[in-house]
């Protein structure tokens, strides 16, 4: 460790590398805090965590029993065992008691990207509500035709400011805070939506993933989705294959499968004939509905960007898959069986470029391009639904169906490290019996 | 004379003990007589796909009623084999579009594919076009366009009925009784969530299919059973399965890769378990 500083003094070492190397040091040593510990109010299982975009501080948690409940991460509220061990009660918590709070679960609890002054939680209740922190007060509230499944909120957005919301209904919703209105109904998934998240490559882009086992990438500035993801397009190693002749294809068979998609339509509403004579013309944003091609066989019930805004992970009934931008990579991740009718949440991390996926009683880190296992955190007693990653302090905390949110953080102190290395270069020859 | 003597005696078991390690070297290519050669212990895990393939279609079990289903490998089977999955997917991609191999979906509500040889599939799909001629069904020669159009271009293990129609129309006049009969064959199927799209499947597999689904479930109550749930890999090998034909190896080498069993080095060797997660 005093090595490494030195190098870092001498120049030998840029900055961004020894602050990376020390990070990715501790991610790979992560383990069960046992001087950290939240004591959750929850009466439910957890279905959502999320920590604070600007400043990695505050924990928003959102669980079955209709509450929503936001900690502090970094200072705790008493300690015990003489100091040795943190509690961190929740700052405050709005639940079925509160006037204005869910009658239902809560299914996603997200902060507003831009501060912390509000978050939006999605409930089962058919409604989304947007709470001022301050006052703990339901500022806007949004109804929906069915169950939310899932909230999102661009952290990119400089002109909006548009919740995207996954329901059971088939089409996803996007609500607009500040007109307190609906601004864009993106129709084209066959079945509920339960993933939903925003591009982090660009503010427009949208991506959903449906009970159909389709994942559609939509542009919010114009209509229809502009790809849908299909598992047997796949590419062979990590970049995307260069597209020569394949854009050519792809024009072709786009055709093809519209044309045919029209026959269609019109035995529908005729005599079942062969071909020809397009009875129904439909708008181009349309033509994507009659892509019929899935990502996955089951429900889709995790999606995550990687934060360089090119891949996308998405996790199915037994796999979770890694696509690029409309390939899929066959990067298979060893998850054994991951829990199929609730939605579940992964997280990522950049330096050691792993991926955290819930697999029902354990949380599991892959790395991204390997597919291999690295680390196994086991500790819950019962199914984990989320998992969330803090960067700013290396940190994984992770909840799920036994109420209880864990904290997984780097093993061993600072001093620890400094003096491991002091004693490595002790002198050997000197012992005795 | 007392070289003479030994000489064949010790010729003789240096002859077997060769002839073992041939045999072990092999990987048993003839079957069933063999079986009791080599054990799973030593063959688990390959270094290569291609590998692991090749000797798992060699192991693939011969029974009698079923003499007309090409040997298929389930994709679990190769996951527990090699130890990197996404090689495995990889290598799996590139023997498919290099057209060695064919990739099938089972409907057995699980994500189970089969992996099975092309010449293996195109001698089956000969066998049919041979019996429906046979049996003086008229419209055989969909079976000659279904093997030069469709199985060349379409590799993926779905096709619409649209595309099929237009493959096959480029060797004749496609009619609604061609495709009946191609699904009568067993090389197609309907796909339950979408009419439009069909399946590609292995032909006559049906009772091979039951026989997994029952085997597995034979195979991992017999595990639950047990106090420990575990057992030797050496003692479960020997046990006979009364619900599926399909031999012992098949079914430990698909639960493994389901990450239905886990595999324990021991200090007297392999243990398998049911898995807990």
């Amino acid at each position: 460790m005093w090595q490494a500083i030195q190098a870092r003094e001498t120049g030998r070492t840029p900055c961004n590398s020894f602050a990376n190397q020390l990070k990715s040091r501790r991610i790979s040593s992560l383990q069960l805090c046992n001087r950290k510990d939240f004591v959750s109010p929850h009466r439910g299982a957890v279905n959502s965590l999320q920590v604070d975009l600007t400043e990695g501080r505050y924990l928003l948690s959102g669980a079955s029993d209709g509450s929503a409940a936001v900690f502090d991460t970094q200072r705790a509220t008493d300690s015990e065992a003489s100091g040795l061990i943190e509690k961190h009660k929740c700052v405050f918590s709005v639940d079925k008691g509160h006037e204005h709070g869910h009658r239902f679960a809560v299914s996603s609890a997200v902060w507003y990207p831009i501060d912390t002054g509000l978050f939006v939680t999605g409930s089962f209740d058919h409604l989304i509500k947007v709470w001022d922190t301050n006052t703990a007060q339901a500022v806007v509230d949004f109804k929906m035709p069915g169950k939310v499944y899932r909230t999102a909120m661009s952290s990119l957005a400089m002109s909006h400011t548009l919740i995207a919301a996954g329901t059971e209904d088939v089409q996803v919703r996007l609500c607009d805070i500040a007109s307190g209105a609906f601004s864009h109904t993106l129709s084209g998934h066959r079945d509920g939506v339960m993933s939903v998240e925003w591009s982090t490559s660009s503010e427009w882009v949208l991506y959903t993933g449906g009970c159909d086992g389709a994942i559609r990438f939509w542009d919010i500035r114009r209509a229809g989705c502009f790809r849908v993801l299909d598992q047997s397009v796949t590419q062979l190693g990590v970049r995307p294959p260069i597209l020569k002749h394949s854009a050519v294809s792809t024009k072709v068979s786009a055709e093809k499968s519209s044309s045919g998609a029209k026959n269609r339509l019109k035995t529908l509403h005729t005599r079942p004939s062969v071909e020809k004579a397009r009875q129904k013309r439909l708008h181009p944003g349309m033509l994507s509905t009659l892509d019929r091609a899935t990502a996955h066989y089951g429900v889709v019930t995790g999606l995550k960007a990687t934060n360089d805004g090119m891949y996308l992970l998405s996790a199915g009934k037994n796999k979770a898959v890694g696509y690029s931008i409309g390939c899929n990579t066959l990067l298979n991740f060893e998850t054994g069986r991951l829990q199929t009718s609730k939605a579940i949440q992964m997280a990522t991390s950049d330096d050691p470029a792993l991926v955290f996926v819930p697999c029902m009683k354990t949380v599991k880190a892959f790395g991204m391009w390997s597919g291999r296992t690295t680390l196994m955190f086991r500790g819950h007693y019962e199914s984990v639904n989320t998992c969330c990653f803090n960067s700013t302090d290396q940190e994984l905390y992770t909840s799920g169906a036994d109420r209880q949110i864990l904290v997984w953080s780097p093993g061993g102190s600072v001093e620890g490290e400094m003096d491991q290395d002091e004693e490595a270069a002790e002198d050997k020859d000197n012992w005795s019996d | 004379m007392k070289n003479n003597c030994s000489n064949p005696e010790t010729s003789a078991a240096r002859g077997k003990k060769r002839r073992r390690e041939e045999e072990e070297e092999v990987g048993c290519s003839q079957a069933a007589n063999e079986d009791e050669c080599f054990s799973l212990q030593d063959e688990l895990t390959f270094s290569d796909t291609s590998v692991a393939l090749r000797i798992i279609r060699a192991q693939f079990p011969r029974i009698d009623q079923a003499a007309s289903v090409p040997p298929f490998i389930l994709q679990s089977q190769l996951y527990s084999s090699v130890s990197d999955r996404t090689q495995v997917d990889r290598e799996l991609e590139r023997l498919r579009r290099d057209k060695v191999v064919r990739v099938f979906k089972l409907n057995t509500g699980q994500n189970d594919h089969a992996v099975v040889f092309l010449d293996d599939y195109l001698n089956q799909v000969d066998r049919i076009a041979q019996r429906m001629e046979d049996k003086k069904h008229n419209d055989t020669e969909i079976f000659k366009w279904f093997k030069e159009h469709v199985l060349d271009s379409k590799l993926e293990p779905s096709i619409g009925h649209h595309e099929l129609c237009t493959l096959l129309s480029l060797g004749g006049k496609v009619k609604d009784a061609h495709i009946t009969l191609l699904i009568n064959a067993g090389l197609l199927t309907r796909q339950l969530i979408d009419p439009d799209m069909y399946w590609f499947t292995i032909p006559s597999i049906g009772k091979l299919w039951k026989a997994l689904l029952q085997g597995r479930k034979e195979l991992l109550s017999l595990l639950k059973r047990k106090r420990h749930k575990e057992m030797f890999l050496s003692e479960l090998e020997k046990k006979r399965l009364r619900y599926s034909p399909l031999d012992m190896r098949f079914h430990i080498r698909d639960l493994i890769g389901s990450a239905h069993l886990k595999i324990f080095q021991t200090t007297s060797g392999l243990v398998v378990r049911v898995s807990n997660d």
